[in-house]
């Protein structure tokens, strides 16, 4: 188990790099001199100065490359260059709204698209099964953004229900009151792709022989997908939930410009605007790092769930 | 005579290959059938606006401002403006917008509205004064589209939008833009991920190693965050530029699926025969064991032409997307956000009903596709 | 229960289950139905075992798992007519729900795969308890003391340990025994086992066969034991019911059927399969019974084999080696020998037999010698030179002499490719032929000689059966005139008509080009049949070697001998010898 560790530690190595690299490369080599992009965002030409000092945009590459590999490793990116916050206060305090909306996004919507695939594998053919699919179809072929316009007029402008937009200053208000319609946006907009996805997993599990073996023992339908296809249809959904949790760091932008939470994913979205690369370059770093760590978590999850599984 | 003769003669059956019994399964999927040809009209849609047979001159403000849709019949004078000059469209438009939306509803919305009204109907005795007004006249003049004192129409067949714009034909034209920008980027990412696939899951070894290092580092990062960073970097708009981005971040799909297939059938028995009478590697992977895999090629292509619209109107609504003179239904539907506040849908319907059609017509072909490629009992 | 008594028995009255106008359809897509079970009646007494025989598509297995309500409600439909009838009622017509309490308890199942009838996640005691608890509301200890019970009668060694065993920790055997031990915990009036040994080695079908005879004898319980298997039947069964593409055939007590077939398809079975008493010039095929009747089968001369040391050398092999890595702990490795010092020498125009069960080591020699795997030590002398030691590109000549004919006919062609495509690229790589034309003669050539119509050259492999694909592949090999050609379970993969059909074109082909073959089977009676010489193999060793006649004669290795005392002696075991 031990030696499982180092080795999935060891070999994560290669691929941080490689993420530093291409972040290094995006950054400072194709970005490549920012004064001209900040030149009409600041207008104090010392800050730019200083900030071409820091980025070390007059030395060799190696140099600049050596600058970042410090700042990650200290976690210090420096300042943002729009708002000169710390950049690392900037994700510290910006990280909370967004998992309060996320992490009860993805809990529910996992919920509600593993009993709606199970249902529908239930009733497989027909005509429920059917209508459910193509309903799934039809809700993702409308953008994000139109779920999000038409639900935030309706349900926040019209009729008043929720809150148009904003976020409070305590945990309980901002949960019960200002997450409720971005939580519940999210949800229509995954549930289709996932249900059809859970779906999928559901049916292939159906397929197998040991299920045959099980209807032959007189076990009840409900038992059968409940008890039996369900332990093994687990292990890829916990695969794709694992997928999808860097993405929580990263935050829903959308959701988030559109109803000003302020979460990692508006302040992305902002920095994007500004060109402001310290942000930017700081949140992906992070998120990198955030993917391989639930990578090593999945696979160990894994052993949990599948015995079959041998970490070695 | 040689009976083998006779049978060549005779006998050249019409012998169904595997393509052509998939077509045969196709064609009773009448879902199937039916998406496929709204698929087919979507393209005959964007060859004709691209090659300007229609919708081309869908920039000239033909109607007056917020037109509604004919059906509805034209709104009251009260608040709109009937004539005038569009502002140029300009960058900072996306900016101001997402100003106006992160205030929240404008309470002054209307009495700007008809402060403005009242000033342009006026014509010259302004208090605002157009510090481009004359440049303006002298650009307008020496265009053949006389703008400034045609006759409006007070009802476009889908309405129009904020300048007069006829929203069907902006429509169109973000058929053209998305449909080229999905099938692009799809086409482009397909070709990487079945390059880089093949070799990493036939050769195996070190040359898998790279690939897969590769890919780790590509999806290391979340998928937006990728394009957002590569975007903000560029700081440069245009389709090609969103072509470039999509298919440089989108190809790990692809080249995960065709891996694990080239793994697959590396080892089946056609593959070793193969070896065993002296096929060289390169024959090996893309004579014998390519068509194996292209139906999942195919569908993957499928899927990654939704997954690239989608995509690009998100990043067209953001402002990262294509130029400021190429319309994309993001672009409207980042109009449509305050149009609603005033109570104006159909520039939000057009772009969505556009989208959802193709998007859907295209997510039922990649169904039947893949029914009429694999077939397995449901 | 000797096989008079089991007569008697029947004529007594008390059937336990009775099949009457059982028809099944399937929809396999929107235009085409396939009828697999077409109107057939049969009865299964009480404490007996039945032995359902059949090919593939013979509707076999449908039938059972119609018994049981286990079709695929999607696509398969029962005809309205059909009955099933147990203890006076129709199976056909009882709710879901009584369908389910009989499920298990009065009428259990058993599949072919184990590995795959099993749920991989859970532990087998889980998996014995639940059907304990389902049926006979045992609570969980009393469910698991019984469990542990039931696998010691199955012959599981330390049950209390098995219990929480996966199984994938199992045996394929051992496998079987858990699903026999699930099948037979509520004690069923009716066990139907599905092909149970079909996926297993022959001394581990020998051990199941006997579990399942001693089961049902001790509990008094009946089997229906389906398989395509003529020697198993004769060795296990009471009565015999014979179906062919949906239909029964013959269907009567073992001794009848084995001694006086009334059916020319029974009896083209019986005969078709290589005897090991006997070797015939010329396996019968269904053909030869359905067109000319029986009596052109009987007096065909024998064939006689064995090499008599003065034979010329083709090719040898000296030491052959091969072993696979895996990982271990943090750096280390942990190697398999998957063949050790292997030597063998092959006769010009004769046949190397190599027999061995799973994990034997046959398979990877075969492709070592193709260089299809890298050989880990060892030397093969083809022609003067080591063919193992040559780079890639000198040994491309040599390619073309030494040829392979793979195992699953199904995956051997490559599904895109014409037939002609695939017979004439090994001639276009190899330079046979001056131009497309030339080639495309010698491949009609080839149909012809290998019995398919000339037509087979625009067609596709998915419109060809098993043992037609198996024809191909055989002339994809002959388009290069090969003078070595090794057969890796060619047929073991085929039904036993198409088998005979297979062996004979081999033989014939033989004889007129007088290629030397390497026969890798696991399969005895064949690898008897066609070989000269037998080479026994065993984790990776060679265990035995000598001329076919003596080996089966005259075994002298303690693993051979066990090997030959598993074969099925089929009927003529049991009849007390005169």
């Amino acid at each position: 188990m031990l030696a499982y560790l180092v080795r999935r530690l060891w070999q994560t190595i290669p691929t941080l790099i490689g993420v530093v690299l291409l972040v290094f490369l995006l950054f400072n080599w194709v970005g490549g001199d920012p004064a001209y992009l900040l030149a009409g965002k600041i207008s104090n030409p010392e800050q730019i100065e200083s900030i071409r000092r820091q980025l070390g945009v007059d030395q060799p590459a190696y140099v600049q490359l050596w600058l970042f590999v410090q700042q990650i490793a200290s976690g210090d990116f420096g300042t943002s260059w729009s708002t000169n916050e710390q950049v690392s206060e900037i994700f510290a305090t910006r990280l909370g709204p967004s998992l309060t909306v996320l992490v009860p996004l993805l809990v529910i919507d996992t919920m509600l698209a593993m009993a709606a695939a199970m249902l529908v594998a239930y009733l497989r053919g027909s005509l429920t099964d059917r209508l459910v699919m193509i309903g799934c179809t039809i809700g993702q072929s409308i953008s994000i953004l139109v779920y999000i316009i038409v639900f935030q007029y309706l349900l926040a402008y019209r009729l008043g229900w929720f809150p148009v937009q904003g976020w409070g200053a305590n945990f309980l208000e901002n949960i019960f009151v200002y997450s409720l319609l971005p939580i519940f946006v999210g949800v229509i907009v995954s549930l289709a792709p996932d249900t059809r996805l859970y779906r999928s997993f559901f049916l292939d599990e159906i397929n197998q022989d040991y299920v045959r073996t099980a209807r032959a023992k007189g076990l009840s339908e409900m038992r059968v997908i409940w008890v039996h296809v369900l332990r093994n249809a687990s292990i890829p959904i916990i695969t794709n939930v694992m997928i999808q949790l860097p993405g929580l760091l990263a935050g829903a932008f959308l959701i988030e410009r559109f109803f000003s939470i302020p979460g990692i994913g508006r302040e992305v979205l902002l920095a994007v605007e500004r060109s402001d690369f310290p942000v930017i370059k700081a949140v992906t770093i992070y998120v990198a790092i955030a993917t391989m760590v639930t990578n090593l978590l999945a696979d160990l999850l894994y052993k949990a769930v599948d015995p079959r599984v041998q970490l070695k | 005579m040689n009976p083998n003769h006779l049978a060549r003669s005779q006998v050249r059956a019409e012998s169904p290959g595997l393509w052509v019994l998939a077509w045969r399964r196709f064609c009773y999927d009448r879902v199937g059938l039916i998406s496929f040809d709204i698929v087919l009209f979507f393209v005959a849609l964007m060859a004709a606006s691209a090659t300007g047979l229609i919708a081309s001159d869908w920039s000239i403000e033909v109607g007056v401002s917020h037109a509604p849709p004919t059906f509805m019949g034209p709104a009251d004078a009260s608040a709109r403006i009937t004539t005038g000059a569009a502002p140029p469209e300009s960058a900072m438009s996306a900016r101001e917008t997402e100003g106006r939306n992160s205030d929240g509803v404008d309470p002054l919305a209307e009495i700007l509205a008809e402060i403005r009204g009242a000033n342009r109907s006026g014509a010259r005795d302004v208090a605002i004064v157009d510090p481009l007004a004359e440049v303006l006249a002298q650009i307008r003049a020496g265009s053949s589209v006389e703008s400034a004192t045609d006759v409006r129409a007070p009802t476009l067949i889908f309405g129009g939008d904020k300048w007069g714009r006829d929203v069907l034909k902006k429509a169109i034209k973000g058929t053209e833009t998305s449909m080229f920008v999905g099938l692009a980027a799809a086409t482009l990412a397909a070709l990487l991920g079945t390059v880089f696939g093949a070799l990493a899951g036939y050769y195996g070894g070190w040359i898998d190693d790279f690939f897969n290092w590769f890919y780790s580092v590509f999806t290391s990062i979340p998928y937006l965050l990728l394009i957002l960073a590569i975007a903000a970097v560029l700081n440069q708009k245009g389709t090609m530029t969103v072509v470039l981005i999509l298919s440089l971040t989108g190809w790990t799909g692809i080249f995960r699926l065709i891996r694990a297939e080239y793994m697959k059938h590396k080892i089946r028995e056609y593959v070793q025969a193969a070896e065993a009478l002296g096929a060289s590697d390169m024959r090996r992977m893309f004579v014998h064991i390519l068509p194996n895999v292209s139906h999942v090629v195919l569908v993957q292509l499928s899927l990654h032409v939704v997954l690239f619209i989608k995509s690009e109107v998100v990043l067209s609504f953001l402002g990262f997307g294509v130029g400021v003179d190429t319309v994309s239904w993001g672009s409207m539907l980042n109009e449509a956000q305050s149009e609603l506040l005033i109570g104006n849908w159909w520039q939000l319907a057009a772009a969505t009903l556009a989208m959802a059609m193709l998007v859907t017509a295209f997510g039922l072909l990649t169904d039947a596709l893949r029914d009429a490629l694999d077939p397995k009992l449901k | 229960m000797s096989p008079m008594n089991s007569v008697k028995a029947m004529a007594t009255g008390g059937i336990l289950l009775s099949i009457r106008a059982l028809r099944v359809s399937f929809r396999i897509d929107r235009t085409t139905t396939l009828d697999a079970v077409k109107d057939i009646d049969f009865d299964i007494p009480p404490n007996s075992t039945v032995a359902l025989v059949g090919e593939s598509g013979s509707g076999k297995s449908v039938t059972a798992l119609a018994i049981l309500g286990l079709l695929p409600r999607e696509n398969a439909t029962v005809g309205s007519g059909s009955r099933i009838l147990y203890r006076d009622r129709n199976l056909l017509d009882v709710s879901e729900r009584e369908m389910r309490k009989l499920r298990g308890s009065d009428i259990s199942m058993i599949f072919q795969e184990p590995m795959n009838s099993l749920n991989p996640v859970f532990t087998v005691g889980f998996q014995l308890a639940e059907v304990l608890r389902q049926h006979a509301g045992l609570t969980r200890t009393q469910a698991r003391s019984r469990a542990v019970e039931l696998l010691a009668e199955v012959g599981i060694p330390e049950p209390e340990e098995k219990i929480g065993a996966y199984p994938f920790q199992l045996s394929g055997g051992q496998q079987q025994r858990v699903m026999i031990a699930m099948a037979i915990a509520c004690e069923p009036r009716l066990l139907i086992a599905d092909e149970p040994t079909t996926a297993l080695d022959v001394t581990i079908q020998k051990q199941i066969l006997e579990l399942i005879a001693d089961l049902q004898k001790r509990r008094g319980m009946s089997v229906l034991f389906i398989t395509h298997d003529l020697a198993v039947v004769g060795e296990i069964a009471d009565y015999v019911i014979v179906m062919r593409e949906g239909t029964i055939r013959e269907q009567g007590p073992v001794d009848q059927i084995f001694e006086a077939p009334l059916d020319d398809y029974t009896q083209a079975l019986l005969l078709c399969r290589p005897h090991l008493a006997r070797r015939p010039k010329r396996l019968p095929v269904i053909d030869d019974f359905l067109n000319h009747g029986p009596g052109t089968v009987r007096d065909v001369p024998e064939r006689r084999r064995g090499l008599r040391g003065d034979e010329q050398i083709v090719l040898e092999a000296h030491h052959l080696g091969k072993s696979f890595y895996s990982r271990l702990g943090l750096f280390g490795q942990r190697e398999f020998k998957a063949v050790r010092n292997v030597s063998f020498s092959l006769a010009k125009g004769k046949t190397l037999g190599v027999v061995g069960e799973s994990g034997s080591g046959k398979t990877t020699v075969g492709l070592m010698l193709m260089r299809l795997h890298v050989a880990s030590s060892g030397q093969v002398i083809f022609d003067g030179k080591d063919i193992l030691a040559l780079s890639p590109r000198e040994a491309m000549p040599y390619k073309r002499r030494i040829q392979i004919v793979f195992q699953n006919p199904y995956s051997s062609l490559n599904p895109r490719f014409t037939i002609g495509q695939i017979l004439t690229e090994p001639m276009t790589i190899h330079g046979i032929g001056a131009d497309a034309t030339q080639r495309r003669d010698m491949a009609y050539v080839l149909l012809e000689k290998v019995g398919l119509a000339g037509a087979s050259f625009f067609k596709y492999p998915h419109e060809f059966s098993g043992g037609q694909r198996q024809r191909i592949a055989i002339a994809r090999c002959l388009t290069m005139q090969p003078e070595v050609l090794i057969c890796d379970e060619s047929v073991s993969a085929l039904d036993v008509s198409v088998q005979a059909q297979v062996l004979n074109l081999l033989q014939d082909l033989q004889d007129e080009y007088g290629m030397s073959y390497i026969f890798i089977s696991h399969d005895l009676a064949v690898v008897k049949y066609m070989a000269d010489q037998v080479m026994v193999l065993s984790e990776g060793e060679v265990v035995e070697i000598a001329n076919s006649d003596e080996i089966y004669l005259n075994p002298q290795h303690p693993y051979t001998k066990k090997l030959l005392s598993s074969i099925p002696r089929g009927w003529h075991s049991r009849v007390p010898a005169t």
